[in-house]
């Protein structure tokens, strides 16, 4: 009890002072400007941006818990936050130290009700991988079959409610007393709703499914079978698959796979997922996508980690496609209705904004003309022309999707290779 | 006659018109002339590719062609689409005219065919042909007809305008994009002259596949045109028919130009890549168009038509009487029966020019 009350202290001065920092990095060059009655000049906003990213960065990974979760969802939200911010934030994937054994081993009893050596002949001590959450391990089930199993940190469900709760305050107060503030309490909340979801291992198994289901008549793609009579709201256990990632050209060839066409079929499944099935892993950094040779050395790819899927509300895709298609004809009639079938929305009907956004995104891209590829350019482009333009709503799905489709060019880019959903409307190629 | 050799711009000249044609309250390509519909950029590119027939004529050379006999009907047919759509069954034909859209769409992928150097891959000078024009107007033309360009919808949007003034703008079913991208699993294509350069069999390839579908979509705007043109399920009977009908003749140059081209391609000599070997173009356009042919004449309609059933089916087992209306639906079956692909008459390809 005292341990608790002790560390939610240490938590809530670390946030606060975190916090405070970061505004003082903003409203002291203010303030002296104020002071000395002189106009206010243009700074070097950039560097503050980063030594306030770094801060919040070293902050998180020490921290662990919902600061992680914080920084990846501020990671993801090209359309707020300065390009520094997305950048370092964006670094707090699966980066993070491990937990010792011995709470792995608690967690894993606890919820499956015995001995961890009645449920596995096999665990192996060192984590795979350690993220915000969970960490995951090796281990071999009593009846031989070799798995993943990801285990939960046992507390935290408290970090998280502190962290929140010490979050939501310096929210407040920085709103009190900032003359123009930025209003956190949605990103908050949304954080508060993912959170929820993520925490919930159930939920991840249920997408996992969910997408294996899309793809049962296609072999080229796999997802790894959960093993539901092994998994509990804390503990995940599945089939165990290894591969070469996805951007790893030396172990590609290595691996003896073929891999010219590797970004058309890999964005054929994501295609599939996001513009047909309305329902994606929203998540496709390379270390989430495996890559195995096929018998006829193409590439077969496994993909991992369903934390982040998102349901796509319906007509999303057919309105992605809409506004792909007429920025490739340059038809921007067509665009603004796509815009709008989207859930873009701009106050007093305002259409120049959006065409506006439009065009600057086009001119990013490597050939001036869009030619279907959403290239880390062109979304952090259109994400800027969206931040100086505060009349613009975008909506988060857009958002999510187009971070994917980032992601998916930055591995083709990797492998000199383009990203292009247009190119990989067909359906599947034999693997 | 009209010339043989011209310029990119050219090519892609605008007909004087009058008045531009306005579907659904989309400002599309071409307009009227004299009260008559004018398809666009056919200023010079029409006669210009009678030109290249003539030429070809004067030759003494045949033009490729796909028999008639092979072009699969469409599924469901006229009177099938008409009966779903009087029993209050919309989606299925909402989602074929959709479809449609979206694949005339993709017809502006022909703009990023790679030709190859005909002067290095071509044994007999091509100036003056369609081919020398194809990278030079012919397939930037296709492509904008297909996708529009810039404020003029194209064959896209035309479609769903028809869709949209014959259904009364319909609901577009969400699983439209699902059933494109996972028609099945395509098999990897094998190369048939491999000494030949990448590009140039690719390209020929690309022509043929869209000359067959272009021709086998001579029967869709037929059924298209006199289902939307039906004024006892039509909204707007006489528009939405137009629609389709102007789609129809903006096509034919298509059609023509890519007949013309692969013809002329016949008639030379074709250089591998190396440039130590020789082959006649009529062994490499009849092989790889009689193998085209064959895949969608047989197997890959049958498969679809076969899906369409399926998916037709289930939309019926929704609807009240679903019995009664899906033997009624059965009754008014065509019964079209797909050629068999060891039908050798599927290699009867040429007509006189």
């Amino acid at each position: 009890m005292v341990g608790r009350l002790a560390e939610r202290l240490y938590r809530n001065a670390r946030i606060g002072w975190t916090a405070l920092c970061v505004w003082l990095r903003y409203k002291t060059p203010r303030w002296w400007d104020a002071l000395l009655r002189r106009e206010p000049g243009k700074r070097d906003m950039a560097a503050i941006h980063q030594r306030n990213a770094d801060q919040i960065f070293n902050t998180a990974v020490s921290m662990r818990g919902m600061l992680v979760k914080m920084c990846q969802v501020v990671g993801t939200r090209s359309d707020i936050f300065p390009p520094q911010y997305v950048k370092t934030l964006s670094q707090c994937h699966d980066r993070l130290p491990a937990r010792d054994f011995e709470t792995v081993k608690r967690v894993v009893e606890e919820d499956f009700g015995r001995p961890l050596s009645e449920v596995f002949s096999e665990f192996s001590p060192t984590a795979i991988a350690a993220a915000s959450l969970a960490q995951v391990h090796r281990a071999r089930l009593v009846d031989g079959r070799i798995v993943a199993v990801k285990v939960q940190y046992p507390d935290i469900d408290h970090i998280i409610r502190t962290d929140l709760t010490a979050s939501r305050r310096v929210a407040v107060i920085y709103q009190r007393f900032d003359s123009n503030p930025m209003d956190f309490i949605p990103l908050l909340d949304e954080l508060q709703r993912h959170l929820k979801m993520e925490l919930d291992f159930r939920r991840e198994t249920q997408s996992a499914d969910r997408v294996r289901g899309f793809f049962t008549n296609d072999p080229t793609v796999r997802i790894p079978e959960i093993l539901h009579e092994h998994c509990t709201r804390r503990v995940i256990t599945m089939e165990y698959v290894e591969g070469v990632k996805v951007n790893d050209r030396a172990a590609l060839e290595a691996a003896g796979i073929e891999y010219s066409d590797l970004m058309t079929r890999l964005m054929r499944i994501f295609n599939q997922m996001i513009l047909a099935h309305g329902f994606f892993h929203a998540d496709p950094h390379p270390g989430n996508i495996l890559v195995n040779r096929s018998p006829r050395g193409k590439a077969l790819f496994t993909l991992l980690d369903f934390g982040l899927s998102k349901e796509l509300p319906e007509g999303f895709g057919l309105g992605l496609f809409e506004l792909m298609f007429s920025m490739m004809t340059f038809n921007e009639s067509a665009m603004l209705r796509a815009f709008r079938e989207l859930g873009f929305e701009t106050k007093n009907e305002d259409d120049a904004t959006l065409l506006m956004i439009a065009r600057r995104m086009i001119s990013r891209s490597d050939t001036g003309a869009f030619q279907g590829e959403f290239t880390e350019d062109m979304t952090d482009e259109m994400f800027d022309a969206i931040r100086e333009n505060p009349v613009v709503k975008v909506p988060i799905d857009f958002v999510l999707v187009a971070r994917a489709f980032a992601l998916l060019s930055g591995i083709a880019h990797t492998l000199g290779q383009r990203a292009n959903a247009l190119d990989a409307m067909g359906p599947a190629v034999a693997g | 006659m009209a010339g043989l050799s011209y310029s990119f711009e050219e090519l892609l000249q605008e007909p004087a018109i009058e008045e531009p044609l306005i579907a659904g309250g989309v400002r599309c390509h071409g307009g009227y002339a004299g009260g008559q519909y004018v398809s666009p950029r056919s200023a010079v590119r029409q006669p210009a590719i009678v030109a290249w027939r003539q030429r070809l004529l004067e030759e003494g050379q045949p033009l490729v062609h796909v028999p008639e006999k092979y072009v699969p009907p469409n599924y469901p047919n006229y009177p099938q689409a008409k009966f779903l759509l009087k029993e209050g069954v919309v989606e299925p034909v909402t989602r074929a005219l959709t479809i449609i859209s979206i694949i005339e769409g993709f017809g502006a992928r022909i703009r990023e065919v790679k030709v190859p150097d005909f002067s290095a891959e071509i044994k007999e000078s091509v100036e003056g042909t369609a081919v020398a024009h194809l990278a030079n107007g012919l397939f930037e033309a296709h492509a904008r007809d297909e996708a529009g360009h810039r404020n003029e919808g194209g064959h896209k949007q035309m479609w769903e305008a028809a869709r949209d003034l014959g259904l009364s703008k319909p609901h577009v079913p969400g699983d439209v994009l699902l059933r494109l991208m996972t028609g099945g699993v395509a098999g990897e294509r094998v190369r048939l002259f491999p000494a030949l350069s990448e590009r140039m069999e690719n390209m020929i390839v690309m022509m043929a596949n869209v000359l067959i579908v272009e021709t086998f979509a001579e029967d869709t705007f037929a059924w298209a045109q006199q289902l939307l043109g039906d004024p006892e399920i039509s909204a707007d009977p006489k528009r939405a028919a137009h629609v389709i009908e102007c789609i129809a003749r903006d096509e034919v140059p298509h059609v023509d130009y890519l007949t013309v081209a692969l013809s002329e391609l016949r008639a030379r000599t074709l250089v591998s890549a190396d440039g130590k070997q020789e082959f006649a173009g009529s062994d490499v356009i009849d092989s790889v168009f009689r193998r085209q042919l064959r895949g969608m004449a047989t197997q890959r309609p049958r498969q679809s038509r076969d899906r369409l059933r399926d998916e037709i089916r289930m939309a019926i087992a929704d609807a009240q009487r679903a019995s009664v209306i899906a033997k009624r639906f059965e009754d008014l079956d065509s019964g079209w029966v797909f050629p068999h692909p060891d039908d050798e008459a599927l290699d009867i390809l040429l007509t006189a020019a």
